[in-house]
C-alpha cells in the first residue's frame, strides 16, 4: 500500500498534467465557444439561450456562404500552388542535389523565413507586388509592359501568392521528410525492372511520398483557411476571408454568438480535412516497412 | 477581520498618492498619450502613464469585456460612448473636479452620447471631420462631390474606410441625409451603391498608416480620411494631398475621455483628465495628430492664429456643417451587417 | 557456350586518385554462376552495378549477349538485380512486386499474376502473394526479391550480397536453395559477396578482386589448391606463410631453404636461384608426425598452443626462426588422450610437396 501510493501519484502527475492542459486550454475554450454559438445577440451584448438561429443565419444569409466558398477556394489554391512548388524542390533536394552543403543551404533558405515575423513576410509581398513595386519596375525595365500594372496587388492573386510564400515551408518539410525516407534503391529496383524515370516516379516515389503530401496539404490548407493577415495586407475589396469575418463578429459587430457559430463551422471543416488526410496517411502507411 | 483588511487597504491606497506615486492606464488612440506632452505631466503629477493603443472603436468593448480591468481611462468616439455606458463599463464623471469643463464647446457638451440620467460620462477632448482627400497631381479640377468616389475613370484608384461609416457615405450620395436614422430600405440602397462601387475600389483602408501607405505607393488618389491626421502625415512625406468637404457634407466625430468603472487609480485618472483638458493636453494633441480640440479657451490661449484657423476652432459654420456621429443603438447591427455583406461579395 | 557478358578493360575512376575498378576484363559464359569475391572496397559491387547499368564505367566496354550496353540505362537492359536489402516496394503486395516488371514487357494482368504465382512457387512461397513485404520475415523477403528478379527471365541475374542480411542458419539453407534455383532456371548468375565460403559453395567460378583489379579467376577448387598470390591464399581459406629463398631444383620439385628448415615444393616458379620467396601451406594440409613416421617435408617445431574445437584440434607451432604456424588435425578416436600434444612439447610437421605454395617475394605473414 505504502509502496503503491507514490507510484499512483507519479502516474497521476504524468498523465494528469497534459490532461489538465488539454482540458483547460483546448476543451474548455471549445466548450465556451460552442455554448456561445447557441446564445442570442441582444443589444448591447448577447444573452444566454439555446437556439440554432446563428447557424441558420450562416446557412441562409448568402454573405457567409460566399466568404466560406472564397476562403475554401483560396486555401485550396494556396495548397495546390505550394504543392506544385514544394514537391519538385524537395524532390530535387533529396534525389538530385549531390552536395550536402548545397542541400542544407537550400533547405534552410526555404525554412528560414519561418523565423522572420509573419507580418514582415506579408509586407515584403506588398513591396514586391505594388503598383510602384519591384515586380512592376522589373517588368517595365524589361519592356514587357509600358505602364505599371495594378493587377498584382490587392486582389486574390496577391493573397494566394503571399499565403503560398508564407506557408510553403509547411509543405516542404513533410514532403522532404517523406522523400528522404524512401530508400534510394527502390528507384534503382524500379529501373532494374524496366521502368523509366517517369514511371518510376509515378509508381514508386509518388505513392511512397503520399503521407508527406497529405500532411503538407493539410497544414497549408488549415493555416491558409484560418488566416486573416494576408487579406488585410494584400487582399483587395474582394478579399474578405472567413477569419476576418469571425474577427468582425467578435469585434466591430459585437456579435459573439454568430462569431462562435462561424468558428464552430470552421473548426468542423478543418477537422474534416485533418481526418481525411489522416485516413490517407494511414492507407499509405500500412505498406511501409 | 475583513473590515480591518479593507481599512488597511484603504489606508494603503490613500498613502499612495501622498507619496506622489501612482499609475494611470489608458486605452486610447495613438497620439493621445504622446510623450511630447505626457512626460511633462508625469514629472509634475508623479503619475506614471501607461498607454495601450486601439486601432478601431470596435476594440474598446472586447478589450474591456474580455476580463480587462487593467485600464483606467478610455477614449471612444461619440458613436461608441453610449455603448460603453450601456455595457456598464464606465462611471459618471465628477465634472466639478475637472478644471475648464465649462470652456468646452456647448455643441459637444450637448451630445447625448456622453450623458445618461443627468450625469456626464465622457469629457469631450478632440474632434474633427471624416473629410475627403485627393492626390493633387491626379485632379486638374478638384473633386467636390462624394460621387467622385464612384467615377469609373478612377477605377482601381479609390479607397474607402473599412468601417460602417461607408454606409453613411453611400447614403449621402443617394441623397439620404439623415444618415444615423436610415430605414432598412435606405440601408439596402446604400449597400447596393457600395457593391456597385466595389470594382472601382483598390483597397478598403483599415488603419491610418495603411491609407498613408496607399497614397505614398501611388495606389490610390481619392478616399475619405480622418481630417488633419493622414494629410499631415502625407505632407510630412512630401506627398501633396488636399482635404475637402464634399457638397453632400461630411460626418463629424468627437472623442471623449471616459473613466472605467471602479478604477483604483482615481486620483491619477482625474489629474490626467485635467491635464488633457488644459493647454498642455489640448495643444499637445493638436500638434501631434492635427485634430481640433474641445476646449475653446485652451485652444485660443495656446495655438498660433494660423493653426487656430486651420483647425476651425472658431468656425461655428464648419462645426454645424458636420453631422456628428451618433450612437446607432439597436440599429447598429443593421448598419454593420450591411457593410459586412458588401465586403463579403 | 558463348559469353553472355563481356567486360572489356572496364575502369571506374571517381577522381584522379580514387579508383573503384581498375582495368577489369572478364567473360561470363551463358548459364554460369560467377561470384565476385573480395573485401569491402575492392570494387566488386561497383563492377556489378556497372553490369546492371546503375553506374557507367569511365573506360571500357560492357557487352551483353554481344550488344554494347555500356551506356544503356538499367530499364533497357535485359538484366535483373537482387538488391542487398531486397528493395521490395513497401506499398505493394508480394504479387504486385513480382508483377511490377511484367506489364512493361507487354503481359496482361492475368498473365502477370500467373507468372507471379509460378515464380513464388519456384522460391517456395506459394501462399504469400497478397501479403505486404512488411508482413514477411527476412528470409521470405529474400525469396520474393529473387522471384521478382527471375520472373522477367533476364539474360543475367545480378545478386548483390544476397545473403548478408540473413542469420547464419538461414544463410546456409539459402545457399543451397539458390544453387538449386540456378540449376532450375538456367539463367546466368553473377553474385557479389565478401564471404569466401559462400563463394566456394555456390559458384561455378570465383573472381577474387583486390583493389579494383582481378586477383585470380578460376574454379573454386583451383583457387583453393593453387592460389595465385598470398592475397588469394589468405582470402580463401587460411594459409601459413614462411619466408625462404630458392636454392635449386630437383626432380621432386623446387628446393627452398628457410630458417625453419628446407622444403620441397611441386610448384615451379621461373625464378633464379637465391630469389626471395614466400612459402605457404594450409593448416589442414599439415600433419603432426608420430614417432617414426615420415614425410617428404619434415619440419621440426615446438607446440605453442592447443585449441580444441570439437571436430579437431588447432595447434600453434613455433618453428625454428620464430615463425608460428597453425596446424589443424582431426581427432581420430584411436588417438589416446595422452597423445594429445601438450604445449611445450617438441613436434615434427609433415607436409607433402604438392601442398606447398611458392610465391615470389616476401610478404608479411
Amino acid at each position: 500500500m505504502i509502496a503503491r501510493a507514490p507510484r499512483n501519484l507519479s502516474a497521476l502527475l504524468v498523465l494528469g498534467i497534459p490532461l489538465l492542459w488539454i482540458v483547460v486550454f483546448m476543451l474548455l475554450p471549445y466548450g465556451i465557444i460552442v455554448t456561445y454559438s447557441f446564445w442570442l445577440k441582444s443589444y448591447p451584448t448577447f444573452k444566454p439561450a439555446f437556439q440554432f438561429g446563428n447557424y441558420l443565419t450562416l446557412l441562409t444569409d448568402v454573405q457567409y456562404l460566399q466568404v466560406l466558398g472564397r476562403t475554401l477556394k483560396i486555401s485550396i489554391l494556396v495548397s495546390i500552388l505550394s504543392l506544385g512548388l514544394a514537391y519538385p524542390f524537395a524532390w530535387w533536394l533529396v534525389f538530385r542535389c549531390r552536395s550536402q552543403a548545397l542541400r542544407t543551404w537550400a533547405y534552410m533558405a526555404v525554412i528560414a523565413p519561418l523565423w522572420v515575423s509573419y507580418l514582415l513576410r506579408a509586407y515584403i509581398w506588398k513591396t514586391i507586388l505594388g503598383t510602384e513595386g519591384i515586380l512592376n519596375s522589373f517588368l517595365m525595365s524589361t519592356g514587357l509592359i509600358s505602364e505599371p500594372s495594378s493587377l498584382f496587388l490587392y486582389n486574390q492573386f496577391a493573397m494566394v501568392v503571399t499565403l503560398t510564400y508564407i506557408f510553403i515551408p509547411f509543405m516542404v518539410m513533410p514532403i522532404y521528410t517523406a522523400l528522404e525516407r524512401i530508400p534510394l534503391n527502390l528507384a534503382e529496383a524500379s529501373a532494374d525492372l524496366g521502368m523509366g524515370p517517369v514511371q518510376t516516379f509515378l509508381k514508386v516515389t509518388l505513392p511512397l511520398s503520399t503521407p508527406g503530401i497529405a500532411a503538407g496539404f493539410t497544414l497549408t490548407f488549415c493555416l491558409s483557411f484560418g488566416d486573416f493577415i494576408a487579406p488585410f495586407l494584400v487582399g483587395g475589396p474582394d478579399g474578405n476571408l472567413i477569419a476576418s469575418v469571425i474577427q468582425t463578429q467578435f469585434g466591430a459587430a459585437l456579435n459573439w454568438p454568430l462569431g462562435s457559430a462561424l468558428s464552430i463551422v470552421m473548426l468542423i471543416i478543418v477537422l474534416a480535412i485533418v481526418s481525411l488526410s489522416d485516413r490517407l496517411e494511414a492507407t499509405a502507411h500500412t505498406g511501409a516497412a | 477581520m475583513k473590515k480591518t483588511l479593507t481599512a488597511m487597504l484603504t489606508l494603503g491606497l490613500a498613502a499612495g498618492p501622498a507619496l506622489a506615486e501612482g499609475t494611470v492606464n489608458v486605452l486610447t488612440w495613438e497620439g493621445y498619450a504622446d510623450p511630447s506632452f505626457i512626460t511633462k505631466f508625469e514629472e509634475e503629477s508623479g503619475c506614471k502613464v501607461s498607454a495601450t493603443y486601439v486601432g478601431s472603436n470596435d476594440d474598446f468593448a472586447p478589450k474591456l469585456l474580455g476580463g480587462g480591468g487593467i485600464y483606467d481611462l478610455i477614449t471612444p468616439s461619440i458613436d461608441t460612448t453610449a455603448l460603453m455606458i450601456d455595457l456598464g463599463l464606465v462611471e459618471p464623471l465628477d465634472t466639478a473636479a475637472i478644471t475648464g469643463w465649462n470652456d468646452i464647446y456647448p455643441k459637444f457638451l450637448s451630445q447625448e452620447g456622453i450623458q445618461r440620467d443627468g450625469a456626464y460620462y465622457g469629457m469631450p477632448y478632440v474632434w474633427g471631420a471624416i473629410a475627403f482627400m485627393y492626390l493633387d497631381s491626379a485632379f486638374p479640377t478638384p473633386p467636390t462631390s462624394i460621387a467622385d468616389l464612384w467615377n469609373p475613370e478612377l477605377k482601381g484608384k479609390i479607397s474607402l474606410w473599412d468601417d460602417k461609416s461607408s454606409i453613411y457615405v453611400a447614403a449621402r450620395k443617394n441623397g439620404d441625409m439623415d444618415i444615423y436614422n436610415l430605414t432598412d430600405e435606405q440601408i439596402e440602397k446604400a449597400k447596393a451603391a457600395l457593391v456597385e462601387q466595389k470594382p472601382l475600389v483598390r483597397k478598403y483602408w483599415a488603419t491610418a498608416g495603411e491609407l498613408v501607405d496607399l497614397y505614398k505607393a501611388g495606389e490610390v488618389v481619392i478616399s475619405n480620411t480622418w481630417a488633419g491626421y493622414q494629410s499631415g502625415l502625407l505632407k510630412a512625406e512630401g506627398v501633396k494631398v488636399t482635404e475637402f468637404i464634399p457638397k453632400e457634407g461630411a460626418e463629424g466625430w468627437m472623442d471623449s475621455w471616459m473613466v472605467v468603472k471602479d478604477t483604483p487609480n482615481k486620483e491619477c485618472a482625474y489629474k490626467f483628465l485635467n491635464m488633457q483638458l488644459s493647454e498642455l493636453g489640448q495643444c499637445g494633441v493638436a500638434n501631434v495628430n492635427g485634430y481640433s480640440v474641445a476646449n475653446a479657451a485652451a485652444a485660443k490661449a495656446c495655438m498660433p492664429a494660423e493653426q487656430y484657423a486651420a483647425l476651425h476652432q472658431d468656425d461655428p459654420n464648419y462645426l454645424d456643417s458636420l453631422q456628428v456621429w451618433q450612437a446607432l443603438g439597436d440599429r447598429f447591427e443593421a448598419y454593420t451587417n450591411a457593410w459586412n455583406a458588401v465586403k463579403a461579395q | 557456350m558463348a559469353a553472355i557478358i563481356e567486360l572489356q578493360r572496364i575502369s571506374k575512376h571517381y577522381s584522379k586518385t580514387i579508383i573503384g575498378v581498375d582495368d577489369v576484363s572478364l567473360d561470363v559464359e551463358d548459364g554460369e554462376f560467377v561470384t565476385l569475391l573480395g573485401p569491402s572496397g575492392c570494387g566488386k559491387s561497383t563492377l556489378l552495378r556497372m553490369i546492371g547499368g546503375f553506374e557507367a564505367p569511365t573506360h571500357g566496354m560492357i557487352r551483353l549477349a554481344g550488344q554494347d550496353v555500356t551506356h544503356v540505362p538499367p530499364y533497357r537492359r535485359d538484366v535483373n538485380m537482387v538488391f542487398q536489402d531486397y528493395a521490395l516496394f513497401p506499398h505493394m503486395t508480394v504479387g504486385e512486386n513480382i508483377a511490377y516488371g511484367l506489364k512493361i514487357q507487354g503481359r496482361s494482368r492475368a498473365q502477370a499474376r500467373d507468372m507471379a504465382v509460378d515464380a513464388l512457387a519456384l522460391v517456395g512461397l506459394p501462399d504469400k502473394i497478397d501479403q505486404k513485404p512488411a508482413q514477411l520475415s527476412g528470409g521470405q523477403r529474400q525469396r520474393v526479391a529473387l522471384a521478382r528478379a527471375i520472373v522477367r527471365r533476364p539474360k543475367v541475374l545480378l545478386l548483390d550480397e544476397p545473403l548478408s542480411a540473413l542469420d547464419a542458419r538461414l544463410r546456409d539453407q539459402m545457399r543451397i536453395e539458390m544453387k538449386h534455383l540456378h540449376e532450375k532456371v538456367g539463367i546466368t548468375f553473377i553474385m557479389v559477396t565478401h564471404d569466401q565460403e559462400e563463394a566456394l559453395t555456390m559458384s561455378d567460378r570465383v573472381v577474387v578482386m583486390e583493389k579494383g583489379r582481378v586477383a585470380q579467376d578460376g574454379r573454386p577448387q583451383d583457387l583453393y589448391d593453387q592460389p595465385a598470390s598470398p592475397y588469394v591464399a589468405n582470402f580463401i581459406g587460411t594459409t601459413n606463410f614462411v619466408a625462404g629463398s630458392l636454392t635449386g631444383r630437383s626432380p621432386a620439385g623446387t628446393r627452398i631453404a628457410s630458417a625453419a628448415g628446407d622444403f620441397t615444393a611441386t610448384a615451379d616458379l621461373a625464378l633464379p636461384q637465391g630469389a626471395e620467396v614466400t612459402l605457404g601451406f594450409r593448416p589442414e594440409k599439415v600433419r603432426l608426425l608420430a614417432e617414426g613416421e615420415t614425410a617428404a617435408n619434415v619440419v621440426p617445431g615446438r607446440i605453442a598452443e592447443v585449441i580444441y574445437y570439437g571436430l579437431g584440434l588447432r595447434t600453434t607451432v613455433e618453428l625454428a626462426g620464430g615463425t608460428q604456424v597453425h596446424v589443424d588435425c582431426l581427432l581420430p578416436d584411436s588417438l589416446a588422450r595422452s597423445a594429445v600434444p601438450q604445449p611445450g612439447a617438441p613436434v615434427r610437421l609433415g607436409i607433402e610437396p604438392h601442398n606447398v605454395f611458392v610465391f615470389a617475394g616476401r610478404v608479411a605473414a
